[in-house]
This record gives C-alpha cells, sequence and structure tokens, in this order.
C-alpha cells in the first residue's frame, strides 16, 4: 500500500539540467508529493553511470553500534574469501556501503553475501537507499538530494501486513541480480505459488514480502536473454493480484500494470525526461504551476525506455 | 470573480475559502492547482469554481450545485457523489470518474479511467474520447455517454442507468445488454453533447442497458417453522433439527441460505472473563448513577467537534431499510432520553432521525444508497463502513420485499430488486487510498466532525495499525457474535473472529505501535452493562448495542428479519406491519434498557471503589475457562466459575 515514483533523463539530459538539480532531488520532490500515500518508510533505487567492468557497489544493512562493527568485520572476511577486493567503503545510517572488485558469477556472490549479513542491492550502478521515515527524513540521514544519477525509481510505503523496519521496505532489489531494483504498489495473491516455483529453480529470497517476487521474476526472465518489455509482458499474466509496479535496469525504466486497474499510475514524457508517479500531483511538483499533458496507463499495460547512448 | 492560489494556500485553507465565497455567491478562479486532491469538495452552493491547471483525487466530490471547469486533468474520483451542479474538464479524468454521482452533469472531454460511473444514480456522465476497463460498473441509474469507445466488461453488473457508446464495445459485462436506441433518445444525446461542446463525429450510438437476469435470486425459499434462536446452528448434536432444515431448505433453493441475526455457535465471549472482586458482597447503592463519571469523548483527536456521550455506550447503526421506519425513530429517541448517540448504518438518514436523535453518527457504504453531502453537513460524526462482524468483507443483503419505492428512492436504486450491497468502496481498494478517502470526509466537513471507521473482525491487528495510520478518530471494532438484517447462514456462523479475541487484538497491535491513544468502541454480541463493564476494562473506550437494544424494542428474535415480515414491525416495511410498532411505547422500551445497562455500569465502577469508567482495567478480571485465558491472558480463575457461574444480577434504577 503504496506510492511509487519514476524517472529517467533522455539523451545526457542529465546531470547538467538548468536547474542544476538531478536525480536525488527529483525523485525526493516526487515523492514527497506522494507521501500521504505511505509514511511509514520512503526508499530510493538510484542510478549513476556504470562504473569501470569489475567495480561493484554493495550495500548491507549492518544496524548500529558494535553489532554493526562486528558485521561489518564479517562482511570483509566473507568478501576476502570471495577475492573481491574491498577499493572503497562508507557507513552511512544503519547501511555499510563498499565498492569492491570481483569477477565472478554474480549471482553465487550476491547469496554468500546474503547468508552474511542482509544485502540491500548491488550493482555497476545501482545503490538502493531505503529507511523509515519520509522522503525528507530519508534524505536528511543519507544525502540523497546531493545524488546525480541517469535514473531512479522511488517508493513510499504504508506497512499493512508487515513490520516497519529498513528491510520491509522498498525498492527490492531482484536479489542475486545486479542492478535491477523494483517498486511495487498492490499485492500479488499468487505469491507463494511463484516463490515455490522460484526457489525450486535455485533462486533465493531476502524476505517475505511480495514485491521482492517481481524483482526475482522479472530478473529471471531477463537471465534467460528476454527483453525488459518481453518480461513485463508476461508478468502481466503470471502474477496475478493488484499491481502497479516499476522496474529499472541499468539502462532502461518501466511499468506494468494489472488489469484490474486497482493501483493508479501517471506518466508524463516529454524531450528530456519520462516521469512515471501513482499521482499526478507527484509530477506537477517537477513542474510547479504547469498544466502537463500526462496519461494514465490502460489496464493490463506495460511500457519501456531505454536511455539512449 | 475572487482568485484562490494553492502556491499559497493549503487546500484547506483554500476550501475553507471557497465555502465563504459560496455562501456569499461570489465566483471563484483557483490558480497553480498543481494536481492536489480535494479541489472544492463540500461546497453546496451554485456558484463557478475555474480551476487553471489540473486537479487530483474527488475534485468537485460531496458537493450540490456548484458549476466547476478544470483546465486540464482530474485524479480518481471526479466529481464524487455529486448531487447537481456541473463539471467541465478539458483534459483527461482517473478512474472511477462520476462515481456515485446523484444528479450532477460531469462532463470529460478527453478519456476517463477504469470503473466510470460506478454505483451512479443519477444525472450524466460524458467522456469525449474513450472510455476504460469496466465503464459503468454496478451503475443503479443515471446516464453514462462515451464519444470513443469503451473497453472491458462494459456495464459489468449494472442494476439500472444506461450507457450510450459511440465507438467500438470491447466487451459487455454479466447482465449487461444492447438494446435497440429510440430517435428521441438520440436527438437527447446529441443535444446534451452540443450543450457541453463535445465533439461527436461517429454518426449513432450503441445503447447497452441491464439484462435484467440477476435483479433477483432466481428461487426463494419456502417458509419453513421457525427453529429456535438457540439451535441456530450445531450447538450439540451433529444431525440436529437445525442441520435438517438447512440440508431441506438448500435442496430447494439450491444455494446460501440468507437469514438475520449473528452466530448462535457458542464462543468464547465476554460471559467468560468475571471481575476477581466478588460484587454480590457489596450492597446496592440506589444514588450509584449519580455518583461515578460515565461520562465519555469519542472524535477529538484532529480537533473535531467529539461525540459527548453520558456513557460509553452507542447504538450500533442499522439501516432503514433492514429495520422499519418506526424502529429507526425509536431507536434515535431513545439514544436522546439516555443521552448517547444513534447511528444510520446504510440507506440515508431520514429528516425524523436526525430530529429525533440528540447525536447521529451517519455511515457510508461502497454503494452510497443514501450517502449525500447534506447528510454529513447535518450529522455529528461520520463512519466508513469497511465491514462488519456478522459477514466481514461481504455487503448487505436487501430482500425485494424490503425495497419498497420509499426504500428505492431514499437510496437511489430500482425499487423491486433483491438488494446485494457492493462489497468494496469504488474508491478504496486499499490502505493508501483510504487514507485520501478520510481527508475528503475531513475536508467536505471543514475537519469539524468525527470520522470512524467500521471493521468486522478478520484481520484485526493489521486491520487496526491501518485505521490508525489512515487517521480515524476511532474504530468500531465488530466481532462474530454481531448481527444482521440478513446474510448468508454460513457467513454469519463461520466467517469472523470472536468479540473477546477481537479486543485483545486491537489493544495489543495498537499498543505495539504506540498508538492507545485512538478508542475502540467495541460490539457484537454485547448485552448488558456487565457485558459493557468487561469490554472496557479489557479496553474499549465504549461500546455500540444493536442487538440488545432491538430486543428491548420488542424483537422476538424469530431470526426472519430478512424475509420483511416482521410480526412485530421491526424489520419491514410493510405498512401493515409497521402498524404493529408503537415508536412512544418502545422507544421508553429502549431507554430505559439503556438506563439498567447505565446503572449496572455504574454500580460495578463503584463496586471497585472507583470514581470514572474509565478507571476499570484488564487487572480488575480472570477468565473462567481456559479459552478464555488463552485469548485474553488473564489469569485463570475455575474456582470462581461454580460461584459465579451466574451473572451478576443488578436491578435498574427505575
Amino acid at each position: 500500500m503504496c506510492g511509487i515514483a519514476g524517472i529517467l533523463y533522455k539523451d545526457g539530459a542529465e546531470p547538467a539540467r538548468a536547474d542544476g538539480l538531478g536525480l536525488g532531488h527529483d525523485l525526493i520532490t516526487m515523492l514527497d508529493g506522494c507521501q500521504h500515500r505511505g509514511p511509514d518508510s520512503t526508499g530510493f533505487a538510484l542510478y549513476h553511470e556504470p562504473s569501470a567492468d569489475d567495480q561493484l557497489r554493495l550495500r548491507f544493512f549492518v544496524g548500529e553500534g558494535e553489532q554493526a562493527a562486528e558485521t561489518v568485520a564479517h562482511i570483509k572476511a566473507k568478501l576476502a574469501e570471495l577475492d573481491a577486493e574491498v577499493t572503497e567503503e562508507e557507513a552511512i545510517g544503519s547501511t555499510h556501503r563498499l565498492t569492491v572488485s570481483f569477477r565472478g558469477d554474480i549471482q553465487q556472490f550476491a547469496y554468500a553475501m546474503e547468508h552474511v549479513a542482509p544485502v540491500v542491492s548491488i550493482g555497476q550502478s545501482l545503490d538502493i537507499i531505503k529507511d523509515i521515515g519520509g522522503a525528507h527524513d530519508v534524505d536528511a540521514a543519507y544525502g540523497i538530494a546531493d545524488f546525480d544519477g541517469t535514473h531512479g525509481i522511488g517508493h513510499v510505503r504504508l506497512a499493512t501486513e508487515s513490520d516497519v523496519t529498513p528491510d520491509a521496505s522498498h525498492p527490492f532489489w531482484a536479489t542475486g541480480f545486479a542492478d535491477i531494483a523494483i517498486v511495487h504498489n498492490g499485492q500479488i495473491t499468487n505469491y507463494w505459488k511463484m516463490r515455490r516455483r522460484l526457489e525450486k529453480r535455485g533462486f533465493e529470497f531476502n524476505t517475505d514480502n511480495d514485491s521482492e517476487l517481481i524483482a526475482v521474476y522479472l530478473a529471471d526472465k531477463l537471465a534467460q536473454k528476454k527483453t525488459l518489455s518481453e518480461a513485463l509482458e508476461s508478468s502481466i499474466g503470471d502474477l496475478d493480484g493488484t499491481f502497479s509496479f516499476l522496474v529499472s535496469t541499468k539502462d532502461e525504466i518501466g511499468y506494468a500494470k494489472d488489469r484490474l486497474a486497482a493501483k493508479p499510475m501517471v506518466m508524463y514524457e516529454d524531450d528530456d525526461l519520462v516521469a512515471i508517479a501513482s499521482e499526478e500531483v507527484s509530477l506537477n511538483k517537477l513542474f510547479p504551476g504547469r498544466s502537463l499533458a500526462t496519461m494514465e496507463p490502460a489496464p493490463g499495460t506495460f511500457r519501456t525506455w531505454r536511455r539512449s547512448t | 470573480m475572487a482568485t484562490l492560489d494553492l502556491a499559497e494556500l493549503s487546500v484547506r485553507e483554500a476550501n475553507e475559502r471557497l465555502r465563504e465565497y459560496g455562501a456569499a455567491g461570489e465566483d471563484v478562479e483557483v490558480v497553480n492547482p498543481d494536481a492536489r486532491h480535494h479541489i472544492g469538495v463540500g461546497l453546496v452552493h451554485p456558484i463557478t469554481v475555474h480551476i487553471k491547471g489540473s486537479a487530483g483525487y474527488f475534485c468537485a466530490g460531496l458537493t450540490d450545485g456548484p458549476r466547476f471547469e478544470v483546465d486540464a486533468n482530474v485524479g480518481w474520483g471526479l466529481a464524487d457523489n455529486m448531487l447537481g451542479g456541473s463539471v467541465v474538464v478539458r483534459g483527461n479524468a482517473s478512474a472511477i470518474p462520476g462515481v456515485a454521482v446523484r444528479g450532477a452533469e460531469v462532463v470529460v472531454q478527453g478519456n476517463i479511467g477504469s470503473r466510470a460511473a460506478q454505483v451512479m444514480k443519477e444525472g450524466t456522465l460524458c467522456a469525449g474520447g474513450n472510455a476504460n476497463f469496466m465503464a459503468g460498473y454496478m451503475m443503479y441509474g443515471g446516464r453514462l455517454i462515451i464519444c470513443g469507445d469503451s473497453g472491458e466488461h462494459l456495464g459489468q453488473d449494472m442494476t439500472g442507468g444506461t450507457i450510450y457508446v459511440g465507438g467500438r464495445v470491447q466487451s459487455l459485462g454479466t447482465d449487461a445488454e444492447p438494446v435497440d436506441l429510440p430517435l428521441e433518445e438520440l436527438d437527447e444525446v446529441m443535444s446534451f453533447l452540443e450543450r457541453y461542446e463535445v465533439p461527436f463525429n461517429g454518426g449513432t450510438f450503441t445503447k447497452v442497458v441491464n439484462a435484467g437476469k440477476h435483479l433477483r435470486y432466481p428461487r426463494l425459499e419456502r417458509r419453513v417453522r421457525v427453529v429456535p434462536f438457540f439451535v441456530a446452528s450445531e450447538p450439540t448434536d451433529y444431525w440436529n433439527e437445525k442441520v435438517q432444515e438447512d440440508i431441506s431448505v438448500k435442496a430447494q433453493i439450491g444455494r446460501y441460505r440468507i437469514r438475520g441475526y449473528g452466530a448462535g455457535r457458542p464462543l468464547p465471549h465476554l460471559s467468560d472473563v468475571v471481575f476477581k472482586r466478588d460484587l454480590h458482597t457489596i450492597p446496592p447503592d440506589p444514588e450509584v448513577v449519580s455518583k461515578i463519571s460515565l461520562a465519555t469523548e469519542l472524535g477529538g483527536r484532529f480537533g473535531a467537534k467529539p461525540l459527548d456521550l453520558s456513557m460509553p455506550v452507542m447504538i450500533a447503526p442499522m439501516s432503514f431499510g433492514a429495520l422499519s421506519k418506526s424502529t429507526k425513530i425509536a431507536l434515535a429517541k431513545a439514544s436522546a432520553l439516555s443521552d448517547i448517540a444513534d447511528g444510520t448504518g446504510e440507506g440515508g438518514l431520514i429528516p425524523e432521525v436526525r430530529e429525533a436523535a440528540k447525536r447521529i453518527v451517519v455511515q457510508c457504504l461502497g454503494g452510497r444508497l443514501g450517502w449525500n453531502i447534506h447528510d454529513m453537513q447535518r450529522a455529528d460524526g461520520i463512519e466508513i463502513y469497511i465491514s462488519q462482524g456478522a459477514k466481514p468483507g461481504l455487503g448487505g443483503q436487501l430482500m425485494a420485499k424490503k425495497v419498497t419505492k420509499e426504500i428505492a428512492t431514499i437510496r437511489g436504486i430500482p425499487a423491486g430488486i433483491d438488494l446485494r450491497s457492493p462489497s468494496r468502496h469504488p474508491d478504496v481498494l486499499g490502505a493508501d487510498d483510504l487514507v485520501i478517502k478520510v481527508e475528503e470526509f475531513r475536508e467536505a466537513t471543514g475537519w469539524r466532525k468525527p470520522v470512524s471507521v467500521k471493521l468486522g473482525a478478520g484481520r484485526v491487528p493489521d486491520d487496526i495499525k491501518i485505521a490508525y495510520k489512515d487517521g480515524f478518530d476511532y474504530v468500531c471494532l465488530d466481532g462474530v457474535q454481531g448481527s444482521t438484517g440478513a446474510a448468508s447462514s454460513e457467513v454469519l456462523e463461520f466467517v469472523g473472529i470472536p468479540t473477546l479475541s477481537a479486543i485483545i487484538e486491537a489493544i495489543d497491535a495498537l499498543e505495539s505501535i504506540g498508538a492507545v491513544c485512538m478508542p475502540l468502541v467495541l460490539m457484537g454480541g454485547i448485552k448488558d452493562g456487565i457485558d459493557t463493564a468487561k469490554a472496557i476494562a479489557l479496553g474499549a473506550h465504549g461500546v455500540a448495542l444493536g442487538t440488545s437494544a432491538i430486543i428491548a424494542g420488542g424483537c422476538i428474535a424469530c431470526l426472519q428479519c430478512h424475509v420483511g415480515s416482521c410480526v412485530v414491525g421491526i424489520a419491514t416495511q410493510d405498512p401493515e406491519h409497521e402498524k404493529r410498532y408503537n415508536i412512544d411505547v418502545e422507544s421508553w422500551n429502549i431507554h430505559r434498557y439503556l438506563e439498567s445497562v447505565r446503572w449496572q455500569l455504574a454500580s460495578i465502577v463503584h463496586a471497585h471503589g472507583y470514581e470514572r469508567v474509565h478507571e476499570l482495567s484488564r487487572d480488575d478480571l480472570v477468565a473462567l475457562t481456559p479459552e478464555a485465558a488463552e485469548i485474553t491472558r488473564l489469569e485463570y480463575a475455575p474456582e470462581l466459575r461454580d460461584e459465579r457461574g451466574q451473572p451478576l444480577q443488578l436491578a435498574a434504577a427505575s
């Protein structure tokens, strides 16, 4: 039960936008616009230009104080064991971010790390930051507004069935698959059936949250060399329940909307960007005082946008 | 023309000023609307409001009379429940435009979103462009004109009204059918389009109406000798008389049975907990009521004027429709005599009830039957019904015999149908939507009225936390022992959780998020002042009495409320039967019963040495059964079972 938002800048329109404000600022603005839909927690999946091939950004939930120090020590021991060399690190909020040099199978690497500490995200471009509180609270703790990037998605959450904790917040990383994230508004009712199918094939899940399933489902399709469009198309038939969700990869964003049209979604596109949100009020907050030519996606539809490079 | 700038004013301030301009008859333009929600809600004066940009959810909702013009787009629920006046939107409308419209003319030049005109009663919704999924869903009346194409399931479960589609009909919904369009009707449609300057070049329209195949249950239950309430299900024997009766009736009708009242099965209840202190030894005190403070306030958390009750008791919401007008008036009178609050339930507020009740809470259900801005403004409290203990997750049922012309008129539906009320709100498909709905009610009444929610006990911990986050003033929580005028007997017996479990789970959930400030009103099988005292000791802020008030007012508990031939004139709309009900006599009977509740409550508080009713706490209680001890985590005291097996007997003051 939530609000979602996503933005992608076209043709290198970012980061040199006229107002000098970037991705972090825009997502904060949009999420603040629909914070009434979810006051419990707020999260961001932010993408910057991909780093060098062997460089991976990792973010873990480590808690605070002594427990955090101990967890970080375990993480580093495991990284050393897996031949991942730490080139940069930062402790912020309840998370620890590291950049490592790693060449190898990312899925197995991710699962191994997940068994040491909860992984928030792994990717060459992706960084997921999520915590309890509103968009401005999370910004104050993590400095989101300073983040310049190419595209990103975000989420405000009203917890309905699980606790208000950072790890139950969105966006969800597609556990095991670099650079893929989703934000979801709705409820997947065939969650356990779908999850068991994927688990039988060796996939692991970080949480019991139905939204994580969407991320893993899409990542699995992409790993099978399907395009993002093809993955979204099949998701509308395979997932049962109510959903409007956004997905992001290292160079694309997309949406899918269920056939019942139970959850809202509005989009705006111009020469510079495409922005999608639960409510027009979020889009209008990016462009105050203007009447926007927005569009509401039809039930059972999907679409993707790629950064043209 | 006045100007309101939403770059400077909050929506709340702007709406307050809009109402002032409305009363003064001055037109208004709203600049920098930036798709903000609830612009203009609650306006009841015929002024023009020009919104220079996009508006958000519920634009022009809960209004009567104004003319709205919107330069760009609108969000969900355009013109929600608009009674009179008009709206013209130059751009597109999002989902459920024209929801529950009852008389207004609503025009969208562009496309309209899903479920347009859901539960519409009267008036016109017109789209210059295309409509989406399920246009005309559950329409009861009025006119939906779509100049472009329609999406899937057009007219799904419509009961009345007419749909005209200029383009392609993707598919028809259940019980909708195309019929011939008479020329004069086409002329009416075309002249409407001309009047609102909606271009149409498509030649003619396809007319779609209700096919009439699902308006009544195909077979009625044959009348049977009434098996008494205490064998409402299977209390003891496996193949008892009631089970045999059920099987034999189902063999005739081929579906679930319908009956009145609530669960008949023995379930853990408030009678399974008792006060530790031996109250039998306390001598009765004729002055006890004057010595104890029972006064209770409900609904001031967000600055509204709270309900100030003389005791922590309300009359449970029961509809005009399920009950006769005479019964509704008697309940209202009794509530005023006892200085507490009454509730409308589904189906609207009749003037006689408003007049008789000192405090009335109006209830908003998914069908929006009888719901309107004027009653909201006349009310002392507003309640959103999500579900009830007797049938959590399902809508009400009112059999055709009770859907008389008078009932149909106040509800805005066709007469003589088996009315199966929607189980969901058109505009509340999740907790996130509910936040916005609550705010719409607050805006429409200037944040002056308490807004509560009625919840049937199901997933209580989740639901209660959501209710808190959604910003309700208080929650009415209804256990499976709660009654109704008509529901499927399986649902009555087997869906929901007991009242005793409900209050414990609710209090635990609120404590877990530090939200004990949100009051709970417990209902579902509360039969006297002793149950009331126990409910309060367990953490409820108050209780609501339905069945017991009805019985006090002459009900004989025959369970045949749904049939419509109530022999005492309570659950009927037949004037011949209603004649048997004497409003003055029964209102005093109900009042005397309420005073006995007050007396018992005061006596119990007094016997504990307290001065105020809310000093009662769970420390005062023990459990008599292992089940109740498990549910409540109270000390298990089987030794008190024989001694206190009989409930405390305290005579009423008068």
